[in-house]
């Protein structure tokens, strides 16, 4: 399956709730996608469906090989997540492939719990903390059609323009 | 044609609204801008694209009407619509804090100036106490070919000079 382009705000898919999906053969088709996405895309450690167009309950993460990842799973793609567990409050400046030119101080838990079930069915639950979960955290956000922009609390102290990555 | 707005007045409601009135009724379009208290003084500063051929004194002067009466210091000049872009770098947060005293944004830019790092966002605030602490943020580009370990000592250097503390260290922002 080929990388698919990444969407930006503000595109409309990414505002609004995902819909739940069915595990089976559309949803596998759908992790290989965003997997390729996610892959191709320099530095990035995390893809919802709904970046990629597709309104739906899914995403890919892998943080291994990152510098701030501590504990993780490997590669992880999981459908209709949701957080069951968190604890602890944690803040990173964050940035978003959909939203470049911005970057903002996000408070996230800092160990949560995440269930879902893989793409063929699977039940999924990972417990997790640091980078991984705040990955978890932002990719989540997706599905509900929330950019770490909504997470913000300060324009005065949270929110700093950058320069385009790309 | 864009053109830089300044408006400062001491503080109270309605001056963001009354000074937006008159650029919206010369079809002007706040682009980037940044409005805040200052010393319990409201300073707006704001790049303004206008149709072209605006007069900037004519726009100045309707700004008058609610600076006047809002007690405002106004001002409306022409700027460059594609301002020159700088070198690439590496984009840094400089703090620096300490008992107050004249002389640390002077003193700090000025060595960062000699080492072609450019400012691009800056903050001072004097947070008030038995002894008020001076506080001033920065983000800075440190161009490409820079040291930025001697940038560091450098700075290390002036901040024990002025009694001060500083911090160096490169703008982390993780993108998902």
């Amino acid at each position: 399956m080929p990388a698919r382009e990444v969407l930006r705000y503000p595109h409309p898919t990414l505002k609004s709730p995902a819909a739940a999906l069915e595990p089976g053969p559309a949803a596998i088709a759908l992790a290989a996608d965003l997997v390729d996405t996610m892959r191709s895309s320099p530095a990035c450690v995390g893809i919802a469906a709904p970046q990629i167009g597709i309104s739906a309950r899914a995403f890919s993460l892998d943080v291994s090989g990152h510098r701030r990842a501590k504990s993780h799973h490997g590669l992880v793609v999981v459908i209709n997540p949701i957080v069951v567990e968190r604890e602890g409050r944690e803040i990173l400046r964050e940035g978003c492939m959909s939203l470049p030119d911005f970057t903002a101080n996000v408070a996230r838990a800092a160990t949560i719990v995440v269930e879902g079930t893989t793409p063929e069915g699977e039940p999924l639950r990972v417990e997790t903390d640091g980078f991984e979960a705040r990955a978890f955290q932002h990719e989540i956000d997706h599905l509900e059609g929330l950019l770490f922009l909504d997470r913000v609390s300060s324009l005065r102290t949270d929110v700093f323009p950058r320069k385009r990555y790309d | 044609m864009h053109v830089a707005v300044t408006a400062v007045g001491a503080d109270r409601p309605g001056i963001a609204a009354a000074v937006a009135k008159v650029l919206f009724e010369y079809g002007g379009n706040l682009e980037d801008s940044r409005m805040a208290i200052l010393g319990g003084h409201f300073a707006m500063m704001l790049i303004v694209s206008l149709p072209a051929g605006t007069d900037a004194k004519a726009l100045e002067a309707a700004l008058g009407e609610p600076a006047k009466k809002l007690d405002l210091i106004a001002t409306v000049r022409p700027v460059a619509e594609s301002p020159p872009e700088h070198a690439d770098g590496t984009q840094y947060v400089v703090t620096v804090y300490g008992a107050d005293k004249p002389g640390i944004v002077y003193r700090v830019c000025g060595a960062l100036a000699s080492h072609g790092v450019n400012v691009i966002d800056l903050a001072t605030r004097v947070v008030p106490g038995g002894q008020p602490v001076y506080v001033m943020i920065m983000e800075a580009t440190v161009p490409a070919g820079a040291d930025a370990a001697e940038i560091e000592a450098d700075l290390k250097t002036l901040a024990a000079e002025l009694s001060v503390d500083v911090s160096f260290h490169p703008l982390e922002a993780e993108t998902f």
